[in-house]
């Protein structure tokens, strides 16, 4: 039979990084939406990298950045104790650097998707921008705050490339499914190979299943 | 099919796939080879075992170059090999570090010091070397307690560069690839004592896809193998070839 601890990390680590980049996206892309500013271009082309870059380029960079001889992970390791490289926290960073497009730019469409004078009129009335974010605009982008949030999970559940050049494949803290599937193809038992992607594609498919029909009861029941 | 369909002109090439750990070694022979034969050799590298999967997938390979015996055996049962492997070298497991002030000692201790952080070895599932590894560790008895600092690269080529980059303080690598030019003068490294662990000795096949496309060239460079100028080269990378 197969080790189900890869399946426990991978959603594990599908969960933290969603949450993690939740809660940057928002003022981020809340930012990004109504900016004029010169840099907003250079800013969104940032955020955008991760899409267009080979993951195995991204893991590579993260393997020298968070190294321990030199630099940032130098740094982290001497006062931090921790090592970025080969550990579960390093594929946290890792995965909320490489999965950023997929949450801000759901995030950011949603935002500039809304009228103006839904924000003004909550100023009108005299609330803070905060509670305006909080109460008025994010719950009139639920859509786009759920693709965000599906778009994020999903994206890490696949993270394969990163994953194999700093993970370091270690039973229990950094072997995620998608690189115990690599594993077990590459010695040859399709079989177990087979178990792991079945069972992955029937966890996510129901995920989503989910998601998508909640996400449809509710606008459902808006449209009455 | 392909070199008949285009004529005589096209140059004779064959694709050979090696074991990461003769990577180094492989560069040397097959310029040999080239020179010698005016045959062109491209050469695929990575782990004996996702090599081997990929030739039972239809991977067009001519020659199949391993790090043991058992997966060319595993092909030749399967039908993908035309002969038996026969073993062309016996490699060599080192301790190897970039860190200049760890003190290497064949004894393996040095593992258990608090210094040492994490241990790359090359994944056991698919690479011979790491099976090799794990035998010495447990023949020293430390495997238990040094296990959890344990990080598999994906072929001997990843744990190389983990080490090279210290993400990993020290590692298990090839003798082949300390010894080679790319390598010199990188670090330290120690012998395994050779009863440490099982003798990782390498085999090599014709595949069929080798046989029944590009027949003359593959046999060509399979014999070239085990000639005396293939054993030399393999000697100055620090395989064992004797008996063989």
């Amino acid at each position: 039979m197969i080790d189900f601890q890869p399946f426990w990390i991978t959603f594990k680590l599908a969960v933290i990084t969603t949450a993690i980049l939740f809660v940057i996206s928002v003022p981020v892309a809340n930012w990004l939406s109504g900016s004029k500013n010169r840099l907003r271009s250079v800013i969104e082309a940032t955020i955008s990298m991760p899409l267009v870059l080979p993951p195995s380029v991204l893991g590579f960079y993260f393997l020298v950045a968070f190294g321990p001889s030199h630099g940032l992970g130098k740094f982290i390791e001497h006062y931090f104790n921790t090592r970025l490289v080969f550990s579960f926290p390093g594929l946290v960073i890792a995965s909320v650097i490489y999965s950023l497009p997929f949450m801000v730019h759901p995030l950011q469409t949603g935002f500039s998707g809304l009228y103006p004078s839904l924000r003004e009129a909550s100023f009108s009335l005299g609330k803070s921008k905060l509670h305006t974010l909080f109460k008025v605009m994010l719950p009139n982008i639920k859509p786009a705050l759920l693709t965000g949030i599906v778009l994020t999970f999903a994206h890490t559940i696949g993270e394969f490339g990163v994953v194999l050049m700093i993970g370091g494949n270690i039973p229990g803290q950094t072997k995620v499914v998608s690189i115990a599937i690599y594993d077990e193809v590459e010695a040859m038992n399709y079989h177990a190979a087979n178990i792991y992607a079945l069972i992955l594609f029937a966890v996510t498919f129901a995920i989503l299943i989910t998601v998508y029909s909640v996400n449809n009861r509710y606008a459902i029941t808006r449209r009455l | 099919m392909m070199l008949h369909a285009f004529g005589v002109a096209a140059a004779d090439k064959i694709t050979v796939a090696v074991a990461a750990n003769m990577q180094f070694a492989m560069e040397e022979l097959k310029n040999d080879f080239e020179k010698k034969t005016g045959i062109t050799v491209e050469m695929i590298s990575g782990s004996s075992g996702k090599l081997s999967s990929q030739i039972i997938e239809g991977a067009p390979f001519d020659v199949f170059v391993s790090a043991d015996m058992k997966y060319p055996e595993d092909l030749y049962k399967k039908g993908f090999a035309t002969d038996a492997p026969k073993p062309y070298a016996t490699g060599q497991l080192v301790l190897w570090t970039t860190k200049m002030d760890l003190k290497l000692n064949g004894d393996l201790k040095i593992l258990l010091l608090a210094a040492v952080k994490k241990i790359a070895i090359a994944n056991p599932k698919t690479a011979p070397y790491g099976i090799a590894a794990i035998e010495a560790l447990n023949y020293y008895k430390i495997y238990d307690e040094v296990k959890d600092k344990l990080v598999f690269g994906e072929s001997i080529g990843q744990t190389q560069q983990f080490i090279a980059t210290q993400a990993a303080e020290v590692g298990f690598i090839a003798k082949s690839l300390v010894l080679a030019d790319e390598l010199k003068g990188q670090g330290q490294w120690v012998d395994v004592d050779k009863k440490a662990y099982s003798p990782i000795t390498q085999g090599a096949v014709i595949l069929k896809h080798g046989k029944e496309t590009n027949d003359n060239p593959a046999q060509k460079f399979y014999q070239f193998l085990y000639s005396a100028k293939a054993k030399s080269v393999f000697k100055k990378y620090g395989y064992i070839v004797n008996g063989l």
